[in-house]
């Protein structure tokens, strides 16, 4: 079935420290189709930044098995993971995490440089997803030059810049006040109407509120998965 | 990742900390600024010694009673075995060997010639026979040099350098007057063009006298210096082995023997010179070796630094699609272009400064082209080495602990 784009199985992840070993994700499995909205939440230590790590492919699990979009994450080397996050994932961080030297064009292009693409298609690609996020006449600010709001819009360009089949966001909105978190979230919910695949994780209840499915998870298992809402 | 897209990035991470970037590459800067100026100092001593001191092109050579000694045991083992040059050698040479055009005679010393109550110390004597005279061909400023017939009937007569003839006579006309040398009256017949000074030394400084003259106060048994013309500047080897081949045969060497007598050539002065050069500049080879060995290690630790520093960067680099190489490569181009640009600087300081001694000195000071070439092959060289192992302590980060550190 092509409309699943993430597909786990019995997903363990087992840091080993020395004497004991730590199972950091104890058995996971979940789908995830197309086009849907999920909030993973959980108390800290629940596992779910472990999880975010192995789903947006920065790691790889010890046990168990991932299907991204069809392909076997849990079988790439170093390379092929690198390659998996270019074209497949965009990150958001909740810091973040832009070059502060470098202009908010120059930050958006940052993906399109390593997939290899030419300078004027990058160009253009990078002006368009800054538009997206309306922020078409920023191009040129530093981010010490943007608010906070404006800074994760950045991000948020960055991100899409690649076109990924799946929008990966990290506490998008913990660094921001309630105003710019709003902001923020109704641009995710625009995003999501117009066909991206959004996984959001956070702690919040009220971010949280803003998917149309939520997967709960406590000391490393799934607690409970509110279901694939939006295809009801 | 595409390689320019590498550089450039790589070049905006030096232009964004334009200050870190000077004094990384100021070490290697300095070791190449030393090698150049080096470079620079001997090329132009070289050119110096060849214009000046060995005369190279010009078509004699000398033939005396010991070569160019360079060390103690073989002036010891010159002393022992050495023979004098006495007239009837050259009478040899003049008769048997074909690509000469003619044989001097010509003996040197030091005196103190006098005027009145006015000496000079220190001065060169120069007792020459008259095919010495026309090999030497002086320039007389003032006066004339000799004739034949004063120098076959050794005449007590003589010409100055310049320098004799300003301290003893200083505004007089010294033509016609005498100086005296070891008691006895020279009339003067000329004052030679004044030739200035070599690496300090200089070249107005004597006397000469016919040949004749001086033996006849001291005698013709001591050992005398032969002034070799040869018949082709082009044949000059030939002659030169003609020459040894007749004082050879005369003195009953084995073909296995060494030549028991010097001859010295502009080419072998100039070989002599360059074997010291050669020394001071693989001296100053190593030390600038070192240098760069330090430069290199400056900048292995400033880019570890960098690494640490932006660790965070590296975490968003890689987690947006950077591959292990993209990261080596970018660091890597980093360290190159710090040590090349080190390179250039270094060669822009080493020509300064060697225009500087052209300019202010006598010595011609200049490098040849493979110098600045070698000195950037060698920096970058340097910047690779030491560049390897922060760009792969900088690839090898896991992503997930590098977005971990704290943020800005």
């Amino acid at each position: 079935m092509n409309d699943i784009l993430l597909d786990l199985k019995d997903i363990w992840k087992t840091y080993d420290l020395g004497a004991t070993s730590v199972h950091a994700l104890g058995g996971v499995s979940f789908e995830a189709r197309r086009n849907e909205y999920i909030a993973i939440v959980g108390p800290s230590g629940s596992g779910k930044s472990t999880l975010m790590n192995l789903i947006g492919c920065l790691d790889t699990p010890t046990k168990g098995r991932y299907l991204l979009n069809g392909r076997p994450v849990s079988e790439m080397d170093d390379n092929e993971l690198a390659r998996a996050r270019n074209e497949e994932i965009g990150f958001v961080f909740q810091t973040f995490n832009l070059l502060a030297r470098q202009t908010a064009q120059r930050n958006v292009e940052l993906p399109l440089v390593y997939s290899g693409m030419p300078r004027s298609e990058r160009v253009e690609r990078a002006t368009e997803a800054l538009e997206a996020v309306g922020l078409g006449d920023r191009r040129h600010h530093r981010p010490n030059e943007l608010s906070g709001g404006q800074r994760q819009r950045v991000a948020i360009a960055r991100a899409l810049v690649t076109r990924p089949s799946l929008l990966l966001a990290d506490e998008p909105t913990g660094n921001l006040d309630t105003e710019m978190g709003r902001e923020i979230l109704s641009l995710f919910d625009r995003l999501h109407e117009q066909g991206n695949t959004i996984i959001l994780v956070t702690h919040n209840p009220d971010v949280a509120k803003h998917a149309r499915r939520v997967v709960s998870l406590l000391d490393g298992r799934i607690e409970s998965d509110t279901g694939n809402g939006a295809r009801r | 990742m595409k390689r320019s897209d590498g550089l450039r990035v790589a070049a905006a991470s030096l232009i964004e900390n334009p200050l870190r970037t000077f004094l990384t590459l100021l070490g290697i800067a300095m070791g190449v600024t030393a090698v150049i100026f080096v470079v620079s100092m001997i090329e132009g001593l070289n050119r110096y010694m060849g214009e000046k001191v060995a005369k190279v092109g010009s078509s004699s050579f000398t033939v005396q009673k010991y070569g160019i000694l360079t060390s103690h045991t073989e002036y010891a083992e010159a002393r022992r075995r050495n023979r004098g040059i006495r007239h009837e050698d050259a009478e040899a040479i003049r008769r048997f060997a074909s690509d000469v055009e003619r044989v001097g005679i010509q003996r040197g010393w030091g005196v103190s010639p006098k005027y009145g109550s006015r000496s000079v110390s220190d001065v060169q004597m120069l007792a020459q026979d008259y095919d010495a005279y026309l090999i030497e061909s002086p320039d007389i400023a003032q006066g004339r040099g000799f004739s034949q017939g004063e120098v076959q009937r050794g005449a007590l007569v003589c010409y100055l350098g310049w320098e004799v003839a300003d301290k003893l006579f200083e505004n007089r006309d010294p033509v016609g007057r005498k100086v005296r040398l070891w008691g006895r009256g020279f009339v003067v017949n000329g004052v030679a063009k004044k030739q200035g000074s070599i690496l300090g030394h200089s070249q107005d400084n004597f006397v000469s006298i016919p040949l004749g003259a001086f033996e006849k106060i001291f005698g013709s048994r001591r050992s005398i210096n032969l002034i070799v013309k040869a018949k082709d500047p082009l044949r000059m080897e030939e002659a030169v082995d003609e020459v040894r081949m007749v004082l050879r045969a005369r003195r009953h060497l084995r073909w296995d023997e060494e030549d028991n007598f010097g001859v010295i050539t502009p080419d072998s002065l100039m070989s002599f010179w360059r074997k010291l050069t050669q020394m001071i500049f693989s001296v100053a080879l190593f030390v600038v070796g070192i240098s760069l060995v330090v430069g290199g290690i400056v900048i292995m630790n400033i880019m570890l630094l960098t690494v640490v520093e932006r660790t965070r960067e590296i975490g968003v680099r890689k987690a947006i699609g950077a591959r292990q190489k993209d990261i080596r490569f970018q660091f890597l181009a980093e360290s190159v272009m710090l040590c090349a640009a080190g390179g250039v600087v270094g060669v822009g300081l080493g020509w300064l400064l060697a225009y500087l001694v052209r300019t202010i000195t006598p010595l011609p000071a200049a490098f040849p082209l493979w110098a600045p070439i070698l000195a950037v092959v060698v920096t970058s060289a340097v910047g690779i080495f030491f560049g390897l192992y922060p760009a792969r302590t900088a690839a090898d980060l896991n992503p997930i602990e590098a977005l971990g550190r704290e943020a800005c």
